[in-house]
C-alpha cells in the first residue's frame, strides 16, 4: 500500500513534469483585427532597445479587416509595434539624423520609448541615416502586451482622442 | 503526511513565488560553470579515490512563470532546468592499487516546455550539456590518486532569435592529482588552461582513516582556483579562494568564497548536517551579486536537503548553478550517495552514515524457537563414569566410496 502511494505520486509528478504542454500553451496564435480607418502594414515584436525587430504579422490589413492567424513562440510580455501607412490624427514627430564623430565610433542610435500618459501614442518617425537603408519614414505605435499563449485576438482601434487603442482577447 | 507537506510547499512555490527572470547571458555563459562544478565534484570523490559514488539529480520547477527568460525582446514563459548525473566506480587491482572510471553528465538550459528526456526545442530554447569522463588510479600505500580524462561541451539548441552564435561542441581535457590531503586539478582547452585548482584538505576525516574528533578535525579546507576569463579579447583571469571550516563536531560548517583581484567577497554559507555523513542538511547562505551598473546587493537564502529532495530559496549554490535564479523556490529531486569500504556517505562527508544493525521487529514464534535451540545446545548429560555425553540430532550418514563417486554416478 505504501509503495502504491509512492508509485502514484511518482506518476503524478512525471506527468506534470513532462506533460505540462497539455495544459500550458507554449505558442501564441495571433490574429489582428483592424478597426481603425487606416491600413495596418504589419505587426512586429521589437527589442527593448529598439535595435532588433522580429516581424510577426506581415499582412497588410485594410480598415475593417482581419489578418491571417500566425503562430509564433511568443508567450510572455513583449513590446509590440504596429505599423500604419499613415495616421489621421495627431502624431508625435520623431526626427533623427545619424551622426558619426570618428571612424571608430559607431553611429549613435536614438532609442524609442513608449509615449507618456496623455501624449499621442502614434509616432511618425523620420530617420535621415548614414546610409540609404537608414532613411526611414514610419508611422507606428508601440505597446507592451502580455501574451498568455493559445489563440489570441488583438483589436487595434482608434479611441475618442484620436489615439491608438489595443485590446487583446 | 510528509509527502503531502512537500506538495503543499511546491504548490505554494508555484502559486505566489514569481522570480526575477533569468537573463539570456546566464544561459550562454553556463558552460564554464557546468564544467567547473563537475570537476569540483570529481575532486571531492577523489579524496578517497576508490569505492563508488552516484549522484542523480533533476531540478523541478512546476510553473512556467517561475523561471522566465529575459531576452532582449521581453520576458518569456517557460522552464529552466538542470538534469545531471555523476557515477564513479572502482576495481581493486591488487592489495594497494585501485582503478576507477568516472562519468559526469549534465544537461541544462531553458525551454518553453519542461521535459524528462525529449525537449520541445522552442524558438527561445537554449540547451547545452557537458560530459566529463576519465580514469583514476589510486595507490593506498602512498595515499595518492591520479585521474585524467576529457570534457565535452555540446550545444544542443540555441534559438537564433535570442542568442549569439556559439561553437556547437568543444573538447576540453582535465587532470587531477592528489597526494595525501594536497590536490591539484586543471582543465585545458587546446594549449590554454581553463581552470587551475589547488586544494589543501587539512581537515581530518574518519571516513578516510583520519581522526574521529579532536583539533585535527577543526583544520580548514582551503582551495584556490584560477579561472580563465576573456573580456573583449583581454585576459581577465581571476582567482577564487574558498575556505570550508568545521565549526562544531563536523556537523556545522562555514564555507566562504572570495574573489581576487577584483570582486571581493562572493558568498558565505553556513551548513548544518544533523549527522556528519551529510545525507541530510540545512543551509543558510549570503551571496553578493553584481547588478547592472556596478551596484551590489546581498542575496540571503537557504536550503533544506532531505536526502532525496532539496528545497532551496535564493541559496548561493542555486544562484550560481541555476542561471542566477532568485526569488523562487527551487526543488531538486536527487540521490547523492558515496560508498567506501562498505560504508555510505553523502557528498563531501567526513564520516560514514551509521548503519542499521539491530532488528527491531519482534517475532514471538521465532524468538521461542531460537531460545529452545539454545537450550538444546547446552543440554549435555553426564553418564555413570562422569563423561559428558552429547546427544546428536539429525546425524547425516555419508557413504564414502571412492569408486562409486568417480565418473559422476
Amino acid at each position: 500500500m505504501k509503495y502504491l502511494r509512492l508509485f502514484l505520486c511518482l506518476v503524478v509528478l512525471s506527468l506534470t513534469a513532462c506533460m505540462s504542454h497539455v495544459f500550458i500553451d507554449t505558442t501564441t496564435r495571433l490574429q489582428v483585427e483592424n478597426k481603425t480607418d487606416v491600413t495596418i502594414l504589419g505587426l512586429d515584436i521589437i527589442s527593448e532597445d529598439g535595435t532588433s525587430v522580429q516581424p510577426w504579422i506581415r499582412d497588410a490589413i485594410e480598415p475593417g479587416e482581419k489578418s491571417r492567424v500566425v503562430e509564433e513562440d511568443w508567450v510572455g510580455t513583449f513590446k509590440v509595434r504596429v505599423r500604419f501607412d499613415k495616421w489621421n490624427g495627431e502624431t508625435k514627430k520623431l526626427s533623427y539624423y545619424c551622426a558619426t564623430f570618428t571612424y571608430t565610433t559607431p553611429p549613435i542610435r536614438v532609442y524609442n520609448t513608449l509615449a507618456k500618459q496623455g501624449e499621442p501614442t502614434v509616432f511618425e518617425k523620420d530617420v535621415n541615416g548614414c546610409g540609404l537603408e537608414e532613411n526611414v519614414h514610419m508611422v507606428y505605435s508601440e505597446t507592451d502586451l502580455d501574451f498568455e499563449g493559445g489563440s489570441q485576438y488583438l483589436i487595434v482601434s482608434k479611441d475618442e482622442d484620436g489615439n491608438v487603442a489595443f485590446k487583446l482577447k | 503526511m510528509k509527502i503531502k507537506k512537500v506538495f503543499l510547499l511546491l504548490s505554494m512555490a508555484a502559486g505566489f513565488a514569481f522570480a526575477d527572470p533569468i537573463p539570456a547571458e546566464a544561459l550562454t555563459q553556463g558552460g564554464l560553470q557546468m564544467r567547473d562544478r563537475q570537476l569540483q565534484d570529481i575532486g571531492l570523490v577523489m579524496r578517497g579515490g576508490r569505492g563508488g559514488y552516484i549522484d542523480i539529480g533533476y531540478t523541478y520547477t512546476p510553473s512556467s512563470e517561475q523561471l522566465q527568460l529575459k531576452s532582449k525582446y521581453g520576458v518569456h514563459d517557460g522552464f529552466a532546468f538542470r538534469h545531471h548525473y555523476g557515477i564513479f566506480g572502482s576495481w581493486v587491482l591488487d592489495s594497494i592499487s585501485h582503478l576507477g572510471f568516472l562519468t559526469w553528465y549534465e544537461r541544462a538550459g531553458w525551454d518553453s516546455q519542461d521535459f524528462f528526456f525529449f525537449p520541445h526545442y522552442g524558438d527561445f530554447a537554449h540547451i547545452s550539456s557537458v560530459l566529463t569522463w576519465g580514469f583514476s588510479y589510486t595507490n593506498t600505500k602512498l595515499d595518492a590518486t591520479v585521474a585524467l580524462g576529457l570534457q565535452h561541451q555540446n550545444l544542443e539548441k540555441a534559438g537564433w532569435r535570442a542568442y549569439p552564435d556559439e561553437s556547437d561542441s568543444l573538447l576540453f581535457y582535465w587532470g587531477h592529482a592528489r597526494y595525501k590531503n594536497v590536490s591539484f586539478q586543471g582543465s585545458f582547452y587546446r594549449n590554454t588552461f581553463q581552470t587551475l585548482r589547488f586544494s589543501l584538505d587539512l581537515e581530518s576525516r574518519e571516513l578516510y582513516g583520519g581522526a574521529k574528533s579532536g583539533y585535527k578535525t577543526y583544520l580548514p579546507n582551503l582551495s584556490a582556483t584560477v579561472y580563465r576569463r576573456k573580456d573583449n579579447d583581454d585576459d581577465k583571469n581571476f582567482v577564487r579562494l574558498n575556505w570550508e571550516q568545521n565549526l562544531y563536531k563536523q556537523t556545522v560548517y562555514a564555507d566562504v568564497s572570495y574573489d581576487f583581484p577584483k570582486g571581493g567577497f562572493h558568498s558565505a554559507t553556513l551548513k548544518y548536517f544533523p549527522d556528519p555523513s551529510r545525507l541530510m542538511g540545512f543551509e543558510a547562505s549570503c551571496l553578493r551579486r553584481n547588478e547592472i551598473g556596478g551596484s551590489r546587493e546581498l542575496l540571503w537564502g537557504g536550503a533544506i536537503d532531505f536526502f532525496i529532495l532539496r528545497l532551496a530559496y535564493n541559496s548561493a549554490f542555486d544562484y550560481d548553478n541555476m542561471f542566477r535564479a532568485k526569488g523562487t523556490f527551487i526543488a531538486e529531486f536527487h540521490i547523492d550517495l558515496g560508498a567506501f569500504e562498505g560504508k555510505f556517505f553523502g557528498r563531501g562527508a567526513a564520516k560514514a552514515a551509521p548503519m542499521e544493525t539491530s532488528n527491531k521487529t519482534f517475532d514471538l514464534n521465532k524468538f521461542m524457537k531460537v531460545r529452545a535451540e539454545q537450550q538444546n545446545l547446552g543440554n549435555t548429560k553426564v553418564d555413570a563414569q562422569g563423561n559428558k555425553v552429547i546427544e546428536a540430532k539429525g546425524i547425516r550418514y555419508e557413504k564414502v566410496d571412492g569408486s562409486a563417486t568417480q565418473g559422476g554416478n
